[in-house]
C-alpha cells in the first residue's frame, strides 16, 4: 500500500529525515511517533505529495509520488484522507458542504454528494450540526467534521497529523475510537503523535523517529 | 450543489466579500474604458464624416472642345470600363453654363459678352472605394491625361491627402490609447483579484488539500474578473451615453459636424456589445495575470 525507499528530505541545511524504509501493508494501523522535530509531520507531507522527497521514491498505492507532476498532485488526495490537528475547516461554508466539497471538486453528483457527505457526517456523530458553520462547533466536533471530510471519499489511506492535539484525554479517546472504526472497515490509517494516551488506546504498529531517522518499528502485524 | 453552480456561487461570493474593492474596481475600469470611449465615439463619428467626405471627392476631366460624338462616347466607356471608377456623370457645355447661372446668378452677366459659351463639357468621376487615396488617384489622372479628347484633368489633391492623414493619426492615437488604457484596466482587476486571493488565501490552501485541480480553484476567480470587467464595461458605456446625450442636447438635436451633413451618432448596438465583451475579456484577463502571479509565489 505505502513504500518507501532511501527516503531523504532537508529544509535548507537542515535535515528533516534521513534514508528512510518504510513498508505499510493494506489495512494497516501505524502510529509515527516522536518528538516534536522528529520528521512526523514531514513524512506525512511527503505521502500526501505537500511536500517532495530530495532523495529515494514514495509508492502510495501505485503511484511513485517522487515523480508527480503538481498536475497529478490532486488525483493523488482524492485516493486519501487527511485529518488536520488545527482542522482546516472552510470558514464561510457550513458542516455540511465542508464535507461534501472533497466529492463536489471530483465532480459527483448531487444525489451521490448528499448520500455520502450525510453518511460521514452520521458515522462521526456530527449529523446534527450539519447547518453550523465551523466556528460555533467545539473543537472535538470539528476534529469530527474533518475526519468526516477525510472519509467521504472512502478513501484507500487516512492519515493524520496530531489529531487529538490540544484536546483533553477524554476526547482524544473518543476521536482514536473513530480512527479505529475507519481502520476496522479495511482503510489503512497512518498517524502522527506524540500523545502517549494514543499509544496505548490503539494497540497496533508504532513507527518511532528521532532527528529524521527510523529508530524503531514495532507491533509490524498486530 | 453542481460543480458549475458552486464556480458561479463562488465568484460571486468573492464580489459580495470584497464589496469596497469591487466597487472601486468597477467604477475605475467604467472610467477607464469611458475614457477610451470618448476617443472611440470621436474616432467613428470623426472616420464617419471622412468616409462622407471622401465619397465627396471627384475628379473632373474636362473635355476637349470640338471633340467628336464618337470620341467622347470613346472616351467614356474607357473610363467606365476602369476599376478604379465608381461612377461616371457627363456635363454637358450648357449643362456647365446653367449651372454656372444657377450658382453666380449675379455674375452670369459676365458670360454674356463672351457670346460664345466658354465652359467646357466635362465628365465627373467618383472613384471606388480602394481607389480614394491621394497616390491611386495621381496614378489614375496622368494615365487619363494621356487618353485622346482629355483636355485637363482637376482634382483636389491636397484635401484627398490631409482627410487619409487625419483618419491614419487618429487610427495610430486610437490605438496607442487604447492600449494604454486597456493595461490600466488589466491591472485594476487583477490587484483587486490579488486582494480576493490574498484574503482566501487559507481557503485555497484547504482547496488544494482536499484535492481541487489548479483549474478548479482558478476558475471562480476568472469569473469574478469578468463579470468586473464586464460591469465596468456596461457603466462605461452608461456614463458615455449620459455624457453623449448632455452634449447632443447642448448642440442641438440636429447638431451637424463642421457642416459636412454628418449627424453624431453614438455606438451601435454591436459596438456597445463589443465594448462590454472587451470590459469582460480585460477582467478576465486581469485575473489570469494575477493568478499567475498568486502561483508563481506560492511555488
Amino acid at each position: 500500500m505505502i513504500q518507501l525507499y532511501h527516503v531523504s528530505k532537508h529544509y535548507g541545511g537542515r535535515l528533516a529525515l534521513s534514508d528512510i524504509n518504510l513498508h505499510i501493508e493494506k489495512g494497516d494501523f501505524v502510529l509515527l511517533m516522536g518528538a516534536s522535530g522528529a520528521g512526523k509531520t514531514t513524512l506525512l507531507k511527503l505521502l500526501f505529495g505537500t511536500e517532495r522527497p530530495d532523495e529515494g521514491q514514495i509508492l502510495v498505492q501505485t503511484r511513485n509520488v517522487a515523480r508527480l507532476t503538481s498536475s497529478e498532485v490532486p488525483y493523488l488526495r482524492r485516493t486519501m484522507g487527511f485529518v488536520f490537528q488545527d482542522f482546516r475547516l472552510l470558514p464561510k461554508k457550513n458542516v455540511f458542504d465542508n464535507v461534501a466539497m472533497p466529492l463536489l471538486v471530483q465532480g459527483a453528483s448531487h444525489h451521490e454528494i448528499r448520500r455520502k457527505a450525510l453518511e460521514a457526517l452520521k458515522s462521526v456523530g456530527v449529523e446534527h450540526r450539519k447547518e453550523s458553520r465551523p466556528a460555533m462547533l467545539s473543537a472535538g466536533e470539528q476534529q469530527r467534521v474533518c475526519i468526516a471530510r477525510a472519509i467521504v471519499n472512502g478513501p484507500m489511506v487516512l492519515l493524520a497529523d496530531e489529531p487529538t492535539g490540544n484536546m483533553d484525554p477524554q476526547l482524544a479517546g473518543e476521536i482514536i475510537d473513530l480512527f479505529k472504526l475507519i481502520n476496522a472497515r479495511g482503510t489503512t490509517v497512518v498517524i502522527a503523535t506524540h500523545n502517549r494516551q494514543v499509544v496505548d488506546q490503539v494497540k497496533r504498529r508504532v513507527v518511532t523517529l528521532s532527528q529524521g531517522k527510523v529508530i524503531s518499528d514495532e507491533g509490524a502485524g498486530r | 450543489m453542481k460543480r458549475t453552480s458552486y464556480l458561479v456561487k463562488e465568484a460571486l461570493a468573492n464580489i459580495r466579500l470584497n464589496q469596497t474593492t469591487t466597487i472601486v474596481a468597477v467604477a475605475t475600469t467604467a472610467f477607464t474604458m469611458a475614457c477610451f470611449g470618448v476617443f472611440l465615439l470621436l474616432y467613428l463619428n470623426l472616420r464617419g464624416l471622412t468616409t462622407s467626405l471622401q465619397d465627396d471627392i471627384k475628379v473632373v476631366v474636362y473635355v476637349t472642345d470640338g471633340v467628336s460624338a464618337q470620341a467622347l462616347a470613346d472616351l467614356m466607356t474607357r473610363i467606365k470600363g476602369d476599376r478604379e471608377v465608381a461612377g461616371l456623370v457627363y456635363v454637358s457645355k450648357e449643362q456647365a453654363l446653367a449651372e454656372f447661372r444657377e450658382q453666380f446668378p449675379s455674375e452670369s452677366y459676365l458670360l454674356q459678352g463672351l457670346g460664345e459659351n466658354p465652359l467646357p463639357a466635362s465628365l465627373l468621376v467618383t472613384m471606388a472605394h480602394p481607389s480614394r487615396s491621394s497616390e491611386a488617384v495621381r496614378r489614375w489622372s496622368e494615365r487619363l491625361k494621356a487618353m485622346p479628347g482629355v483636355a485637363q484633368v482637376q482634382y483636389n489633391r491636397e484635401w484627398i491627402e490631409s482627410v487619409g492623414g487625419i483618419v491614419r493619426y487618429i487610427e495610430w492615437v486610437a490605438i496607442a490609447v487604447g492600449t494604454i488604457l486597456a493595461a490600466a484596466s488589466v491591472t485594476i482587476i487583477g490587484s483587486t483579484t490579488r486582494l480576493t486571493l490574498y484574503a482566501r488565501r487559507q481557503e485555497i490552501e484547504i482547496m488544494r488539500l482536499i484535492g481541487a485541480t489548479g483549474t478548479f480553484i482558478r476558475i471562480p476567480y476568472l469569473i469574478e474578473g469578468a463579470i468586473l470587467g464586464a460591469l465596468g464595461g456596461a457603466l462605461s458605456l452608461s456614463l458615455l451615453k449620459l455624457g453623449f446625450e448632455f452634449l447632443k442636447l447642448r448642440l442641438g438635436t440636429q447638431s451637424h459636424l463642421l457642416g459636412g451633413g454628418v449627424a453624431f451618432t453614438f455606438f451601435s448596438g454591436q459596438v456597445s456589445l463589443l465594448i462590454v465583451l472587451t470590459g469582460f475579456l480585460l477582467g478576465s484577463l486581469g485575473s489570469f495575470v494575477s493568478l499567475l502571479a498568486f502561483e508563481r509565489v506560492r511555488a
